[in-house]
């Protein structure tokens, strides 16, 4: 079966935008610019959405376009979807913010 | 490269060629009824009860649609809420317009016969301005005379890897080309504001920039609410953007690679020509009005939609007398609105074209909209209510 496609944005990143759905235990090629990463879906990535690159531990910093778009609220493995459920934003919280906290 | 367009006497070339009637309100609206070619706003913001900083940006919205390069006369009427205040006075507005060297007559109800004779009056008026501004023609016109605005909506993945880059494209040309370009949505510069800010003209214009996000974080934190649960949008995070971090960073590729030259105010004319971010609101039915109200002929929606159930395209004129041109990059979207889509950028992620190729395009369509080719919004007459974005609160 051939390879899904999938964009890694910046070599910094630690997700790739898959640019086709697919299905689990499917293998993903993720290109950046001419190197090209497989990694195997242990999950159904839907068309858009991130596939994890790496083991990401809870807590880490996760990267597309080489910034940091917010951090795992839980591990997430090699493979696996990279979304709400296991990220979440920094910025904006004001859920988070305390009145002492906030300027 | 050139774009027929008319004229105007204080030297900036419209691409269309309106009567504008203001405030919105009753005898606006029975005027452009009446008469081809006059356009209105549909608004609640009238400016009463509002505080003289909110009138200001009222009052800048209507001078600023009057003066708009699209717009060839205008009338003013006295039958509005917010006539009383010194701001909105009508005199005040026809002033302030007249300054391009544009036709503008004011009727009062007061003055001219009551409510339906200022209406007799300013279908009088109106049809006289009709008639006389399409004796002009259109000339060639240097690509560089446009000012645009863009706003994203309904973002997904493939905005920021396409749509987005697209528009940034058309933006660093449109520069280049000595253009005004134009973008905001200060919630989506949230992480990704600090790179932004070092492209400054000058650190002063970093420093602003980084002031009007922090404003908008404040206000989020202060809300008690995680932003996410507001912004990234529902649709957003259908379509796999996760954070809004992650939103801001494909959001800002609109922007181009081009120097910032200013922070502008919502709906406040540029001093000079380049790129400009602009301190507003993402709501579609406010940022492209106040686009058009700083001079923008023209006002880009760059749509992802994958995350939209059914229909994305918003049939809507939000910018009242500048066309709407529809962008996107998905091709799910594409294929579910294709009486909607002006524009299709998504062949960049298909491989079938180079961002360069892609850009061209979107020049290319830019140009013969501004000749005069209709948007696919165009078409319709339906006109969605205006959101002025004002930020005080109400009294």
């Amino acid at each position: 079966m051939e390879a899904k496609r999938a964009l890694i944005i910046s070599p910094k990143d630690n997700v790739a935008t898959v640019l086709q759905d697919v299905e689990a235990g499917a293998t993903i090629a993720a290109r950046q610019g001419a190197d090209v990463r497989e990694v195997v879906a242990l999950e159904k990535i839907p068309f858009g959405f991130k596939v994890a690159l790496t083991d990401i531990p809870r807590g880490a910093a996760v990267y597309k376009y080489g910034e940091i778009i917010g951090k795992s609220s839980q591990p997430i493995g090699k493979g696996e979807l990279v979304h709400v459920h296991n990220v979440e934003g920094t910025r904006g919280r004001g859920d988070l913010a305390t009145q002492g906290a906030q300027q | 490269m050139n774009f027929l367009g008319y004229a105007r006497p204080d030297g900036s070339a419209g691409i269309r060629n309106y009567v504008l009637v203001i405030p919105g309100g009753f005898v606006a609206s029975k005027i452009c009824d009446s008469v081809v070619g006059a356009k209105t706003i549909y608004t609640a913001d009238h400016g009463s009860g509002r505080t003289k900083n909110d009138r200001e940006t009222i009052a800048r919205v209507l001078t600023g649609l009057g003066r708009n390069p699209n717009v060839g006369a205008v009338v003013v009427h006295a039958a509005s809420p917010g006539a009383g205040y010194p701001e909105l006075a009508p005199e005040r507005l026809a002033e302030e317009i007249a300054q391009s060297g544009k036709p503008v007559a004011v009727v009062d109800p007061a003055k001219d016969g009551g409510t339906f004779g200022a209406i007799e009056k300013g279908i009088k008026i109106a049809r006289r301005f009709s008639y006389e501004i399409s004796q002009q023609r259109r000339v060639p016109c240097d690509f560089g005379r446009l000012a645009i605005g863009v706003k994203c909506g309904y973002s997904d993945p493939t905005s920021g890897l396409a749509g987005n880059p697209a528009v940034g494209y058309l933006y660093d040309r449109l520069v280049e080309a000595g253009g005004v370009a134009m973008f905001g949505e200060t919630t989506e510069l949230i992480g990704a504001e600090h790179s932004l800010a070092l492209r400054g003209r000058t650190e002063e214009v970093g420093r602003q920039l980084l002031k009007a996000v922090e404003v908008i974080e404040n206000l989020a934190k202060a809300s008690g609410q995680d932003i996410r649960s507001v912004n990234p949008v529902p649709s957003n995070i259908a379509a796999g953007i996760t954070t809004l971090e992650e939103k801001s960073l494909g959001a800002v590729h609109k922007a181009g690679t081009a120097p910032i030259e200013g922070v502008l105010k919502y709906a406040e004319r540029p001093t000079g020509r380049g790129l400009y971010f602009v301190d507003n609101w993402m709501g579609h039915l406010s940022i492209f009005l106040g686009y058009a109200a700083a001079g923008a002929q023209l006002v880009v929606f760059q749509l992802g939609g994958g995350g939209t159930p059914g229909r994305t395209i918003l049939e809507s004129t939000p910018a009242v007398v500048a066309p709407l041109l529809w962008a996107t990059a998905n091709p799910i979207t594409l294929a579910r609105s294709e009486d909607g889509v002006d524009y299709y950028s998504g062949t960049v992620i298909e491989g079938r074209e180079t961002p360069e190729q892609v850009g061209e395009r979107l020049v290319k369509t830019v140009l013969d909209t501004a000749s005069g080719t209709r948007t696919r919004s165009e078409t319709l007459n339906y006109v969605d209510p205006a959101q002025v974005y004002t930020r005080e609160p109400v009294f």
